[in-house]
């Protein structure tokens, strides 16, 4: 898998997170949202959950490949 | 660019609530539905959808018992409808974009660049003789066909070149700056020099014939300075024949000048009542409107400014706003002060030295004097110059057979 330099995420099916100071996060390889209110955000990916906590949190926007989720982020959590 | 896009092709914004909003999110996001601005306010989820997707909410919300609302429409497609209502509005933009087009079709500005020695109303003439003229049809215009027509009616144009950007045709020309040299008529008689004034030779340079006069001579007005037949003798001195040809020479001749100038005692001044009237006129090619007008004063002058918005210059259109100012005046007479005088005839006597200067002559002595005579100030002045003289005139030809006589 390391020879061929593909890259990991996709293979492992692992979430991919950027995070941008503390109010701005991108992620892709989810599955869907399972919880949204305005101090947590709960994520379902393919083989964990990931889960946004803090205030005044909104989601920009929503596809299919990839969410943008702004607000005060005080925490990223792995359950 | 997303933005404009998601306008052309209009989005809304809607109110989701009841069992499963977050399945609701997800099943859009797995159909290809894009949903932005997602916020959350107790219950009850507000987010944007686009108009293609709203339409395929149907089987989602009844899947996750969902209650969808619309609270607000954005874009185009709610836009144009209205706008269609306003049936006049539209004709308007129709007809705004039909003139447009149309009148781009026409010549609307004529600019004239590098014209010195041409004036501009001569080459409007020659325009209008072309059927050049604002207002034209840009089709009929052959610029290629134009070039060649200035080129060949005015022989001074060395370089000319005629260019149409949008409306306005801009051309420019290059004179000749270079002075036209007359052509010297090649004559086999022969020209001798003779002098324009009576005076003293003081400088000769002879580049062909013979001389006839030497330095320090006195001569007349008239005489022969340098004559165009150089004698050919015989071995034995005498004279076989003339060979004429054209004299040349510098010759500097020293002379007197006398100037004289006179000038009134009095004169009339423009005197400014200050009583002024204003009327505004518009102009719209070379049609002046403006409201009839009586005859404002008894003696009056009028100023007129023209000024075009830099709007209309730049959209190259033949309009523009002027002012007629009427300004009453009274003719007062007066009477030249000394001092007012000597400065006007002075100004006069500058204007004379300054022509003399330019014709290449070097003042030597100047005697200058201002009178009083019956008629009024007199200024009267004589010059001693030095001035470049030699007119041609033809050359008397000798009849060689009678000279051989003679000289035999």
């Amino acid at each position: 898998m390391e020879s061929l330099k593909l890259p990991k995420d996709i293979l492992m099916g692992a979430l991919k997170v950027t995070l941008t100071g503390s109010h701005e996060a991108w992620i892709e390889n989810y599955r869907g949202i399972l919880e949204y209110t305005e101090c947590q955000i709960l994520l379902q990916g393919k083989t964990c959950q990931v889960c946004f906590e803090g205030s005044r949190l909104s989601i920009d926007y929503y596809t299919n490949e990839d969410m943008k989720i702004s607000g005060c982020i005080a925490c990223v959590r792995y359950l | 660019m997303i933005e404009l896009l998601k306008y052309l092709k209009g989005y809304l914004r809607i109110r989701v609530w009841g069992f499963s909003p977050e399945r609701f999110m997800n099943l859009c996001s797995n159909r290809g539905i894009l949903l932005w601005d997602i916020r959350r306010e107790g219950d009850v989820y507000y987010m944007c959808i686009n108009l293609k997707g709203f339409w395929a909410l149907r089987p989602i919300v009844r899947k996750t018992g969902t209650r969808v609302a619309v609270l607000e429409r954005y874009g185009l497609p709610f836009f144009l409808p209205g706008l269609m209502k306003r049936k006049v509005f539209v004709a308007g933009l129709f007809l705004a974009v039909f003139f447009w087009f149309w009148s781009s079709r026409y010549v609307w500005s004529i600019e004239l660049n590098g014209n010195y020695q041409i004036t501009r109303d001569v080459f409007d003439s020659f325009l209008e003789d072309c059927h050049v003229m604002i207002g034209m049809e840009k089709e009929d215009l052959d610029i290629e066909e134009l070039e060649k027509k200035i080129r060949r009616q005015f022989p001074q144009i060395t370089w000319a070149s005629a260019k149409l950007t949008g409306t306005r045709l801009a051309i420019d020309i290059k004179e000749n700056d270079t002075p036209v040299i007359p052509e010297r008529e090649e004559k086999q008689e022969g020209m001798d020099l003779v002098s324009e004034y009576a005076g003293t030779v003081v400088s000769m340079i002879v580049r062909s014939g013979v001389p006839a006069v030497a330095i320090g001579d006195a001569v007349e007005e008239g005489s022969i300075l340098v004559e165009g037949k150089i004698p050919i003798y015989n071995d034995d001195a005498t004279l076989r024949e003339y060979h004429y040809v054209t004299a040349d020479a510098d010759i500097i001749l020293e002379h007197r000048v006398a100037f004289q100038e006179t000038l009134p005692f009095d004169y009339i001044k423009k005197v400014y009542t200050g009583r002024e009237k204003k009327k505004v006129y518009l102009r719209l090619g070379s049609r002046q409107l403006r409201l009839p007008q009586d005859r404002p004063y008894l003696v009056y002058d009028s100023l007129i400014r023209e000024s075009a918005p830099l709007l209309f210059q730049k959209l190259s259109i033949p309009a523009a706003l002027g002012t007629y100012t009427y300004r009453e005046y009274q003719n007062v007479e007066c009477r030249y002060t000394r001092e007012e005088a000597k400065e006007a005839l002075n100004e006069k006597l500058i204007l004379f030295l300054t022509s003399l200067k330019e014709k290449g002559v070097q003042i030597i002595e100047k005697n200058v004097k201002i009178d009083i005579n019956g008629d009024g100030w007199v200024l009267s002045g004589e010059f001693l110059v030095r001035e470049p003289v030699g007119k041609s005139a033809a050359t008397e030809i000798s009849d060689i057979g009678e000279t051989q006589e003679n000289g035999q």
